[in-house]
């Protein structure tokens, strides 16, 4: 129970960091579905995202991100990013 | 730019303006605000100024709400914001669509910030206690990010081309759309600029003691400097014959396009203004005008002692005793100096006069320098049939631009 209530949390902090790094004005967090499409198609957000989106994470997060570990299955949705910041803590 | 003329070349037809200004977004307010003889140049809020020792700017208004959804855009500058409202303007009224997709089209565009004040917005970022690094800030600040926007949001997919040559810049910028089109290299295009109050700018003007603590009186005695100004201009280009063939009517030409250099100092303009005659000399022969021709100057007249001293040199050199007559306008008087994108917005003040069949006032206050006897038209608009017009840009570190436009038939 504690482990699902940790990623849940974790999730929305994602998905509020998602909002407010990117400045997706008008864009509710909560709307934001777990396992929505990031890049590209969903969400549509795009390379130059990806890089302000990185550096929002390590801050909140206090990790370190490297180049080649942005790939598409980290960075695919916020579930994804959810597991992959989970490890890192 | 001159050129030999084999055969009749191609007349190249202004058929559309769009603009936003320290008047307001669009042509009606720019052209009522000149027209009125007011200056829009006062107080502003875009950032503290406490420190600096003047304190009024040519601020663009708030965007107005009708407008936002069309500019709006994650990453896009002020300056881009600015430069995407003239375009639509532009567009809408020359006839053409907003997707250029299916055109042979470029867009020249002219720029002295593009988007600086992202850029310093970014660095600002970094030196706060908490410093946060944002990326989209610095995707936004290159000089060439408003021409970049134009053509993205547009669908231009023909040369897109940003010249940052200070105050010359729009000037140069009309210089190769009107190169671009006479080649044949592009059916169409978009020529104009953006630029947007930064700090580096009016900072840097105030540094060199260039800035008025008044609105800049153009070529008046006792003027003292000039005052910084903000917003954009897109001019549809286009073949006479293209503009005819799809029923849109030229609002005037774009004769001839001339440019040269001071070759002089960095910042001040060669005191016979020998540079500045060579450029409109050769802006007249690729018009195939003779001075005499000319029926007004819109002047570059940034109101510094030193430029407009230069400036009325390089008309005596031009047009001889027939300087001290010649009906001259001063728009900077009227809407600041944008920087890179002035020589632009004037060319489009100069294409509103000539439609309009008057000469724009410059705000009154004071009397022309005795120095400078221009026959600077002054307080409200002088009514003038012109047949051909000159403008020019006049820049900083010496490079000049000068333009004929000709007026289109009623």
């Amino acid at each position: 129970m504690a482990e699902v209530s940790v990623t849940a949390t974790l999730r929305e902090r994602i998905k509020r960091l998602i909002v407010d790094s990117l400045h997706l004005d008008g864009t509710d967090p909560d709307s934001i579905e777990d396992g929505e499409p990031l890049f590209g198609e969903g969400l549509g957000l795009d390379s130059v995202d990806a890089l302000e989106l990185v550096v929002a994470l390590e801050k909140e997060f206090g990790i370190k991100i490297k180049s080649n570990e942005m790939d598409r299955d980290a960075f695919s949705s916020v579930a994804s990013l959810a597991s992959f910041v989970e490890g890192r803590l | 730019m001159v050129r030999e003329r084999c055969g009749p070349a191609r007349r190249v037809a202004v058929t559309g303006v769009g603009a936003v200004s320290g008047f307001g977004w669009g042509i009606e307010p720019l052209w009522a605000g000149l027209s009125s003889g007011r200056a829009a140049i006062a107080g502003f809020g875009r950032f503290d100024h406490a420190g600096h020792r003047t304190h009024v700017a040519a601020e663009v208004p708030a965007l107005p709400a009708a407008l936002a959804r069309r500019t709006s855009g994650r990453r896009l500058s002020i300056a881009d914001r600015f430069a995407l409202s003239a375009a639509f303007e532009a567009l809408a009224a020359a006839g053409l669509p907003g997707d250029l997709a299916g055109e042979v089209a470029g867009v020249y565009f002219g720029s002295s910030t593009g988007g600086m004040w992202e850029g310093e917005r970014f660095i600002a970022g970094l030196l706060t206690a908490t410093p946060r690094l944002r990326t989209s800030l610095l995707a936004s600040q290159q000089v060439n990010g408003p021409g970049d926007a134009v053509a993205r949001r547009l669908g231009v997919s023909g040369p897109v081309e940003t010249l940052s040559s200070a105050c010359a810049s729009g000037g140069l910028a009309l210089g190769a759309a009107l190169d671009a089109l006479r080649a044949g290299e592009v059916d169409l295009a978009l020529a104009g600029g953006a630029d947007s109050l930064c700090e580096i700018t009016y900072g840097g003007f105030n540094a060199l003691r260039s800035v008025s603590e008044e609105p800049c009186r153009p070529f008046r005695a006792g003027r003292d400097g000039l005052s910084i100004g903000e917003g954009a201009v897109v001019l549809v280009l286009e073949s006479e014959e293209r503009a005819l063939e799809r029923g849109a009517r030229p609002l005037a030409f774009l004769a001839g396009a001339g440019a040269s250099c001071d070759a002089h100092h960095m910042t001040a303009p060669e005191p016979a203004g020998r540079g500045a005659a060579a450029a409109i000399r050769a802006a007249l022969a690729d018009a195939g005008l003779a001075p005499g021709e000319i029926d007004f100057v819109n002047a570059h007249a940034t109101g510094t002692p030193l430029n407009d001293a230069a400036e009325w040199r390089a008309f005596v050199e031009v047009f001889g005793a027939r300087a001290a007559g010649l009906p001259v306008t001063a728009t900077k008087g009227s809407i600041g100096h944008l920087l890179g994108s002035s020589g632009a917005i004037e060319a489009v003040a100069t294409v509103l006069c000539l439609r309009h069949g008057e000469v724009h006032p410059t705000p009154a206050g004071g009397e022309v320098d005795p120095e400078l006897p221009v026959d600077l038209v002054l307080g409200s608009p002088r009514p003038l049939t012109a047949r051909a017009a000159l403008s020019t840009s006049l820049a900083f570190g010496g490079s000049n631009a000068a333009l004929v436009f000709t007026r289109a038939g009623a």
